[in-house]
């Protein structure tokens, strides 16, 4: 990844229990057959489709998308063009106004969609990936591995996440690898211990006494037996994640811990022009901030969506 | 209770010592020399050794590793790399900052967000209940410092209300500094509004349909007396644990309002501590963080057991 951009870690708090992501799922169809949970995941598919927010959100999502992929080709101006009007209020040349040094805000806005978007997913996944390992192994192993990780990990979730990020970044460095894997190394321990709760409701039901009666080896009953009947939890956490990672990475960039200036990254935006909306220059702090918000809210109307669908089946 | 008090602090104490070997870890794992980097590349090698001798940052780091944590349970974090004065003296003056804004922000949010979850529980799905979780929902996902610069070009400029200067001049009266703290604390309302409200609203509606309400309401109870002495006080425990847990994070918010609003709390202290690599002011802050957080959860958990017999009972056992 060549463009190095804003930091990991914190959201504001992933360890509060929510009435959603704490509970324990209740098993899905435990002794059902594939085809019957397929058909179950594809009724909740049904009804989270059907719902306003979830059409909302991914509109909104995809419009930054698109901005993302297409970046500059489709800008009015290119976003690092410095030869337009110095800190002109929005006309309808420039719809956002212009910045400091004669940039396009409306340009910049859409081509500071790319970083976050880049980051924020990669990070999440990863750290879903790492806390489903984590958490199956919490939660099915049990024993001392359980005893000492639930410890660790509780410590984990007291951490203040967003300056531990920072710390990381400023000592490893703020490449973009950098940044997802600090937020992912956070959001790890939050999904691990919503996984753990899960599997320990599975983890005595028919279908894996069975499977263990038959002399399946640990793997196979962690990662083909019980994973596909904790999916639900799984994926909820997920696009919650989503939406905190993109809080964090935004938050970061902001603080510092993201891309150089000449980037058109939202949290760099706002933090390069903050100090000039005293001034009355509000436009090129305002929009990209408004982005930012824009694209949080819609990842939490998504995210949303699917939890009340997955957690009332 | 003692023995759940004593397993608390316990753990605090655990949590505590990972939070110090986080920050060891992070702080030492690149290789660098810290005199050479704090002094830069053109000092003169005896003076980076000195200055390496008087930090201690020349010892084996199995040492520095024990020097460390023995200096937070001493709470003697050394002296500041930039300033070379005590590190406590900068942190506990900015911690104190910090305080008077969260404190503002919650005085604030914490009857506004209560009294709008119980209103929402009591009218589940109608439009007023629909209004404030998704007003809530969306208020409490959007990052701190970017409600701080909606609100800061909004209020400040467009209005001519509020400060964009949190920092109230020396000498103001508590009234007076209200002014200052006024936008940067309803940043903060807005982050926080939406957590609590939703909270106290889950809460209210579970014990809303518990067993013990219908029978506070057939024994003849008036519905205002059900509400306070049996629904809330049910209700609001786990609100209180979200409040509790809040006040950790809130630190981490606070770093990004504090920013746009050139406040010189604790949060500006640590982001000018990462930007000069002045890392006894970054672990002695980080540190007084995680202590004041785990404080605050243990303060949650009693004032919970306070309020609900069946929690003291439970811990007693």
């Amino acid at each position: 990844m060549s463009l190095q951009s804003s930091g990991g870690g914190g959201s504001r708090m992933p360890a509060v229990p929510t009435p959603s992501t704490g509970a324990v799922m209740p098993p899905v169809a435990p002794t059902s057959g594939v085809s019957e949970r397929k058909q179950a995941r594809r009724e909740n598919w049904r009804l989270i489709r059907k719902r306003p927010a979830f059409i909302v959100g991914c509109l909104i999502v995809l419009v930054w998308v698109a901005c993302a992929i297409l970046g500059n080709r489709i800008t009015p101006h290119h976003p690092l063009d410095y030869r337009g009007p110095i800190n002109q209020s929005p006309s309808w040349d420039y719809l956002f106004g212009t910045d400091k040094t004669g940039r396009d805000v409306l340009s910049r806005v859409m081509a500071g969609a790319r970083d976050v978007l880049k980051i924020a997913p990669l990070a999440a996944i990863a750290g879903v990936v790492f806390g489903v390992i984590l958490g199956m192994f919490m939660g099915y192993l049990g024993g001392v591995l359980d005893l000492v990780a639930s410890r660790i990990v509780e410590s984990f979730l007291a951490l203040p996440t967003v300056l531990i990020a920072l710390l990381a970044i400023t000592t490893l460095g703020n490449s973009s690898w950098v940044v997802i894997g600090v937020v992912a190394t956070l959001f790890t321990p939050i999904v691990a211990r919503t996984v753990r709760s899960a599997v320990l409701a599975e983890r005595d039901l028919d279908y894996v006494t069975s499977a263990k009666l038959r002399g399946e080896g640990k793997m196979f009953i962690m990662f083909r037996e019980i994973l596909p009947n904790v999916t639900g939890p799984i994926i909820v956490e997920l696009t919650v994640r989503i939406g905190y990672a993109v809080f964090t990475v935004a938050t970061l960039s902001f603080l510092g811990a993201g891309p150089p200036p000449p980037s058109p990254d939202w949290g760099a935006q706002v933090s390069d022009n903050y100090n000039s909306i005293v001034a009355g220059f509000w436009w090129t702090t305002f929009f990209p901030a408004a982005a930012i918000a824009s694209l949080v809210i819609a990842a939490n109307m998504i995210a949303d969506s699917v939890q009340s669908v997955v957690e009332a089946s | 209770m003692r023995r759940f008090i004593l397993q608390r602090l316990a753990s605090i104490v655990v949590t505590l010592w990972l939070l110090a070997t986080i920050v060891f870890m992070l702080v030492n794992v690149l290789p660098g020399n810290v005199g050479r980097q704090i002094l830069g590349p053109f000092a003169p090698q005896v003076e980076v050794d000195a200055f390496n001798a008087r930090l201690g940052t020349d010892k084996p780091l199995l040492e520095q590793y024990f020097q460390s944590i023995k200096r937070i349970f001493t709470l003697d974090f050394g002296d500041s790399y930039q300033s070379g004065s005590d590190v406590l003296d900068i942190i506990l003056p900015a911690l104190g900052r910090s305080g008077k804004l969260a404190l503002l922000a919650f005085i604030i949010t914490i009857p506004i967000s209560i009294a709008a979850g119980v209103y929402a529980a009591r009218r589940q799905d109608k439009f007023a209940d629909r209004v404030i979780v998704n007003a809530g929902l969306a208020s409490s996902s959007i990052p701190e410092f970017v409600t701080a610069a909606l609100l800061l070009s909004v209020f400040a400029v467009h209005w001519k209300l509020g400060k964009a200067f949190a920092n109230p001049p020396e000498g103001t009266s508590l009234i007076g500094q209200l002014e200052y703290l006024l936008l940067p604390a309803l940043a903060m309302v807005f982050a926080y509004f939406g957590y609590i409200a939703r909270m106290t609203r889950a809460g209210v509606i579970s014990s809303l349909m518990a067993d013990y309400t219908r029978t506070a309401t057939m024994k003849g109870l008036s519905s205002k007396q059900v509400m306070r002495r049996h629904v809330l006080r049910n209700a609001l425990a786990p609100t209180i644990t979200v409040i509790s847990v809040q006040i950790g994070y809130l630190i981490g918010g606070i770093i990004g309002v504090e920013k746009v609003f050139n406040y010189a709390g604790l949060g500006s202290t640590m982001l000018s501590a990462v930007g000069a690599k002045d890392i006894p002011v970054l672990q002695g802050a980080v540190l007084l963080v995680g202590i004041v957080y785990m404080l605050s959860t243990l303060l949650a958990d009693l004032l919970i057991a306070y309020l609900n017999p069946r929690v003291r009972l439970e811990a007693k056992r």
